[in-house]
Order: C-alpha cells, then structure tokens, then sequence
C-alpha cells in the first residue's frame, strides 16, 4: 500500500478512535453514600418524596430525600412500598447528593410506629 | 528499713488518702490521668471561649459562649437564662403525635440574633411558628457529673422502667428514645442519648456554632439564612476543640454530698419512707469506660433517668416519645446550690417543688403533705445537703 494511502487512513482511524470515545464516556464516579437513621416525618407518595426527622442533641433536622421507583425498600427483609411508610416509623436510609437534592439509594424499614 | 518505719509510712499514707479533700465544684473527677487532667484544662479554655459573629456566634443564639450560661458558682453551673422551645403535640395523630417543629427551626428557639441578622430580618429573636401548641421555658441545668450519667448502662435505666405500673405502686416510669432509637437521657425530656451529642447539640442550637457533626447552621423558622448574614466559614469549631470541650464537661465531678446532720438524716429516712426515691433513685453505678475515673464508678444522682407524668399543671411541650406532662426525673444532686427549681425555674424553694409535683408523684406528695412539720423540714434539710 503506497504511502497516499496509509496516511490518510491513519487519520481517519485517529478520528474513529476519538469519535468512538466520544460516543462511550466514562461514567462519573459515584456521588458519595451517606447513611442517616431516624423517624420518618413525612411521606409523599406521589411525589416520591421522604422526610426523615434526625439530630444532634438537641439540633434536629429534616432530612428530605427523593425516593425514585428504584429505590430498594425493605422491612424485615420483605419489600416495602412507599405508601406503607407512615410519621413515626424508624427507618434507615442510605443516600446521595445530587443536583436536585438527596436521592435515597435505600430504605430499611426497622420498627413500625405503634 | 525497720518494721516500725514501714508501719509509720504505710499509716501516713493511708492517713493523706483519708485527709484527701473531696472535689470542688468545678474540679475534675478524682483519679484523672495527667494526660486527662491536661485535657480537661485544656477543654476548660474552649468551654470559657466567647464567640464572636466574626468566629461564628449565631446568626441565632442563646448565649456567646457556654460559659455565658452555665456559670454560677463556677464554670459548669447553672445560670439565670431562660429559654424557649416550642413544639405541637397533636394527640391521636395516626403515627407520631409529637411534631418537634423541626422544620420550621424547632424545638430550639433563640433569644438573640446577630446585628447582621436583624439587619437583614428585622428580627430580635426567633420567631416562634404558629403551628406551636406549646411554648415551654427551660432553665439552664447544671452539668456537674454529667460524664458519669452518660456511663450509666442503658440496662440499669431500663431496670427501673414499669411503663404499664405493674407493680401497682402507681409510678410508671419509661424510658424516652431518640429518633433513630436509642436511648435518650440527657435534657428535660430524657431525649438525648449521649452527652458528645448534648454538647455538639448545645454548641450548634444555643451559641450557633457549626460543627463537622452539625455543619449547617439553624434555620429561622425553617427559612434558609439570607446570603451574607453569617461571616465565619463552616465548621466553625473543629472536631478536635468539640472533644475537648466534651472532655472538660465529661470529667466534671459531680457535687459532692454534705455531710448529714442529725436532722438530715431523719429526713433522708422520712424521704425514702414516702417514696420520692422511686423515681429520684439515690445512686446509680457506671458501667464500662475507656476512662478509668468514670468506669464502675457510684454517683448519688437520685434519678432514673425515665420519663414520668408530673400531671397537667407542668405539663408543656411533646418531645420524641415524651408527652407534654412527662418529664425526667431531675437529678438531685447539686440541688442544694440552685434557687429555683423545676424544668422552668417557678418553684423558688424546694417545698414549692415539692408541692408542685402531680401525675405518678402524687401519692408520694400526699405523704409529703401528711407528715408532721418537723419531718418535712428534715425532709427538706436532707435535699440540702445534695
């Protein structure tokens, strides 16, 4: 093959491997999981929405949590809707931050609320 | 050496450990390492530090320093302020009755803000939301022997728990919980599990100082602050000046008991014969511990440490698990030194707290009232000598 056509041939695979790169970028690492353990404050079932009532001492927090259909909800090891969640229920959560806000990776439903 | 100088060494030995002054208050626990000593002074200077809006006081506070409160007779005791907290109790709410307000900048609201936070606002202090149902005043307790309150184990706590009055006496003490479960202890109500937290609580709610356990800052009522109102950068202490002021608070000894006079000891008989020490039991015993002064330790706190109801008349704010009418058993000890008693200082005299009691605490009020003048002042002359 002459030299005229090993070049530009050499280029057009440069511009594929770019091209194919471009196509298939790394994913992102991860946002960080945070963990946080306390009373469910309120719930939103159709807006998939989690709040959770936690603390230092005597400085509370809400936490507020978007809780996509994804999300991996147990209690006792069985599945758990959303809509079963009520005020008052010890729950455990696992989270992200993202730009919208924190997203909830993860419920465990510990102790109903009597 | 001779067997008589060994004897007369051993004997003066034995005679400076019994000559050995009790602690003060203020000092620290006896038996401290000279590392912990040296800590425990230099958790004293962060206890006395005083806050700035520039290091971070507010932009909402109740005091500048810790110091500001708990200052009389010295640093870790009581102090004159009275603060808000504020909640909603909705009973027969399905789920939890108790709304601490948290997100609308609850239950803690505070007295002062920043010159440039009423710049921005308009405000003097935190507005109170409407949605309260009771606004409660709490006056600041001493935290002597607080470090060994926290080594107490859950399961002595709970040995004292009768929450359905199974044994008829009328007294149903039960434990308050936080809201992730564990056991709650410290604070008027018994909400709050650990002293670590207590503190790093105090620090972010009563002087508005951020923490890395609580790096953002109070809201106003559940309103993010305005842009520019809060000058230091977050956290504005340090883990490493949080433990220290924990330790400064952690090995505070506890105020040592008076010695009983005669009159003080038939009062303390005439106390335990009605039956204040159901729920103000006289001594608890610390379990395990990293810190050898607070470890398998006995503390005259005469409390429980459990939530009991003290009647409608006291009653004021929910929180966690709490009713609005139940409250801690108060640790007695130090209550010679205070001048005003209660979760909200209207009793000016230990009668009048006496009097005041209602609920589980009733009957042994009744027997209070029924006992002979004399007995009651030696009732009261005992409580003196706490």
């Amino acid at each position: 093959m002459s030299r005229f056509v090993l070049g530009p041939l050499c280029i057009i695979a440069a511009f594929a491997t770019v091209a194919t790169a471009q196509q298939t970028p790394q994913p992102p690492p991860p946002p960080p999981t945070h963990h946080v353990q306390g009373a469910v404050h309120a719930v939103d079932v159709r807006g998939r929405a989690l709040e959770v009532l936690t603390g230092v001492g005597m400085a509370f927090r809400v936490v507020r949590l978007q809780v996509p259909a994804d999300t991996r909800m147990t209690a006792a090891g069985a599945p758990l809707t959303l809509a079963r969640l009520q005020a008052g229920d010890l729950v455990r959560v696992s989270y992200g931050a993202r730009p919208g806000g924190f997203v909830a990776y993860s419920i465990e439903r510990l102790e109903r609320v009597p | 050496m001779t067997r008589v100088a060994a004897l007369t060494i051993g004997l003066l030995v034995t005679a400076a450990g019994a000559c050995r002054r009790p602690p003060q208050l203020g000092d620290p626990l006896p038996g401290l390492s000279a590392a912990e000593r040296a800590r425990f002074e230099r958790g004293r200077a962060v206890f006395d530090s005083v806050f700035t809006p520039e290091t971070g006081l507010g932009p909402l506070f109740n005091a500048n320093g810790c110091a500001e409160c708990h200052e009389d007779p010295v640093r870790g005791g009581t102090g004159d302020e009275v603060e808000r907290h504020a909640a909603a109790f909705h009973p027969g709410t399905k789920g939890r009755p108790c709304d601490e307000l948290a997100a609308l900048g609850g239950p803690v609201y505070q007295n002062h803000v920043t010159p440039a936070l009423h710049t921005a606002l308009g405000i003097d202090s935190e507005p109170v939301p409407p949605q309260a149902t009771a606004i409660a005043a709490r006056t600041t307790p001493d935290i002597f022997g607080f470090g060994l309150l926290d080594a107490v184990p859950d399961s002595t706590i709970l040995s004292y728990a009768d929450p359905d009055d199974l044994d008829r006496d009328g007294i149903s003490g039960r434990p308050n919980r936080f809201f992730d479960g564990r056991l709650g202890r410290f604070g008027r109500k018994a909400l709050v599990p650990a002293l670590l937290e207590f503190n790093e609580g105090a620090l972010a709610a009563e002087q508005g100082i951020t923490t890395p356990a609580v790096p953002a800052e109070e809201t106003v009522a559940g309103q993010p602050l305005s842009a520019g109102v809060d000058p230091a950068p977050d956290p504005e202490l340090s883990d490493s000046a949080v433990a220290l002021l924990d330790t400064f608070v952690r090995l505070l000894a506890p105020p040592a008991p008076e010695k009983l006079s005669r009159q003080a000891r038939h009062g303390r008989d005439a106390f335990d014969s009605i039956g204040c020490n159901r729920c103000h039991i006289p001594v608890l015993r610390t379990g395990d511990s990293p810190i050898p002064a607070l470890r398998h330790k006995e503390v005259a706190a005469y409390t429980d440490l459990l939530l009991h109801d003290m009647g409608p008349e006291l009653a004021d704010i929910c929180l966690g698990d709490a009713t609005p009418s139940e409250f801690r058993t108060e640790p007695l000890m130090g209550v010679r030194r205070m001048a005003r008693f209660l979760h909200d200082g209207r009793a000016t005299t230990l009668e009048q707290a006496i009097e005041l009691h209602n609920g589980e605490a009733a009957r042994t009020r009744d027997r209070f009232r029924a006992l002979s003048a004399e007995d009651r002042a030696a009732v009261v002359a005992f409580l003196k000598t706490l």
